[in-house]
This record gives C-alpha cells, structure tokens and sequence, in this order.
C-alpha cells in the first residue's frame, strides 16, 4: 500500500445538460378501477389479490373505495406495465383505465 | 358445492347432481353478449391511447374466442366426473381464473342485455320473459362466483395457489 499520496487523474466525464423534468422522465399512468352495480365484492376483492399480489386487507380497501367512492387508484405504473394491468382487469368483466398521471 | 381437496396443483369441489345441471346450461350460454366495446382511457386524448384502445379491443376479443373453448371443455364428461356423493370438478388454479371469468362474463352480458339496471333487484318482476331468463342467468352465475369463492375461502394466500 502506498504511503504517499500521488496524484490521481480523474477521467473526463461527460455531464448532461440539465433538461425540464416533464422531458426527463417516461410518463406514468394511474390504473383505476370504476364502480358499476354488477361485479360482486367477493369477485373483485379475489381478482386485485390474483393481479396484484396484494393481501386481503388491502384487497378489501380498494373494494372498499371503488364501492364507496366509485373509483380507486390501484397502481401507477409506466405505459406498459399499466397497460397490462388494464388489459389484465378486463379480460376479468372489471371496469378498468389508465389515466396520465401527470 | 365446496372444495373437497385442494394441493397447490389443482383444487377438486363437489357439487350436487342439481347443481351440475345448472351449471352445464350455465356455461352453454356463454357468450350472452357481442363484445363491447371497452375503453382504456377517460381522460387521455393522445393519440397513443387510441392505439392502446384498438389494442385492447383486439386482445378482448381473442380472449373471448379463448374462454368459449374452455367453457366447452370444463363442463365435459372429463372435467365433471361422477363420485360417490355427487360429481367431482378438478380444476388447476388457472383453469379457476378462466371458470371465474367466464362466469363473470355470462353475468356482465346478462346485466347488459337489461340495460344495465343501477339496481340489480328491481321493485317490479321482470316484465317480459326474455328479461326473467336474464335475470336468472345473471344471479345463477352469481351465485357459482359466490360458492367457487367461499369454497376457497381462507386457505388462498395473496398471489399463491
């Protein structure tokens, strides 16, 4: 180990300008679920745990609000991801959209 | 109906001879409806989104065409087998999502072909006989959602099977 300090060269490093945050960043979306009087609670508490992952606790919350409030956000997500989950809610009857969350 | 048995394979309900009956002429009803058109957005307006919508539309439409094939399979003499104590439908946990959402299709058509009523118990009969035959076919696959849920009960943890 050397015992004196030598000089060190620091390579160059190319620094980005600095853009507007909006240009930065892919945009994300809101994947909210709507109320309708048909699907069943126990149906829907089922079908947030089978996509998400989610314990049924929180399953049953966002059941909760979507009954209650007529919508919930469950997730925000890049383009794709939210799209998938979108696609994913309808093929169960929920109805389901992605809105820009900006 | 309930579950018999369950491994992280398939699950096995039983359902009672009355109760197989209603639901093999449950599943040859599927689809109630045409598709419908579904919307990805409310508020988007970008062009992408009409793409994505397009998108949607077509995927909704092939799972459909997927789900008739499965209706037809899970009420064949292979699915539902004749025990003991009544009959034995064997399902692996992805053949209950399908069994699920072909239920909840056939209930969402039924709910659409009444012209979507806010309140799914209406004050006065059914009115014509068409509208009594939705009525049924819409809480009969209700009442299937309910038991296949119950039966799991519990025991389901938050994304295993």
């Amino acid at each position: 180990m050397p015992s004196v300090l030598e000089p060190v060269t620091i390579p160059n490093r190319t620094v980005k300008k600095e853009t507007s945050s909006k240009g930065q960043f892919a945009p994300t979306y809101y994947v909210i679920c709507w109320n309708d009087p048909v699907n069943l609670m126990v149906y829907v508490t089922h079908v947030f745990i089978k996509l998400f992952g989610w314990d049924r606790q929180k399953a049953e919350k966002h059941m909760m609000e979507v009954h209650e409030k007529g919508k919930s956000v469950l997730v925000r997500e890049g383009g794709e991801k939210a799209e998938f989950y979108v696609h994913q809610l309808q093929n169960y009857k929920l109805q389901a959209t992605m809105e820009p969350a900006e | 109906m309930r579950l018999v048995r369950q491994t992280k394979q398939w699950l096995k309900y039983q359902l009672n001879q009355r109760e197989v009956e209603c639901l093999r002429s449950l599943l040859r009803q599927f689809p109630i409806t045409a598709d419908v058109h579904a919307k990805i957005s409310q508020t988007d307006d970008d062009p992408k989104s009409v793409e994505r919508e397009t998108l949607l539309n077509e995927s909704l439409v092939e799972h459909r065409k997927e789900l008739k094939i499965q209706a037809t399979n899970l009420i064949s003499a292979e699915k539902l087998k004749l025990g003991e104590k009544g009959c034995l439908l064997t399902l692996d946990p992805e053949e209950r999502e399908i069994f699920l959402q072909i239920l909840n299709d056939i209930r969402i058509g039924c709910w659409h072909a009444l012209g979507k009523p806010e309140e799914l118990e209406p004050e006065k009969p059914p009115q014509t006989e068409k509208e009594l035959v939705f009525y049924n076919l819409m809480n009969l696959a209700g009442y299937f959602e309910v038991a296949f849920l119950q039966a799991l009960g519990r025991n389901s943890r938050p994304g295993h099977d």
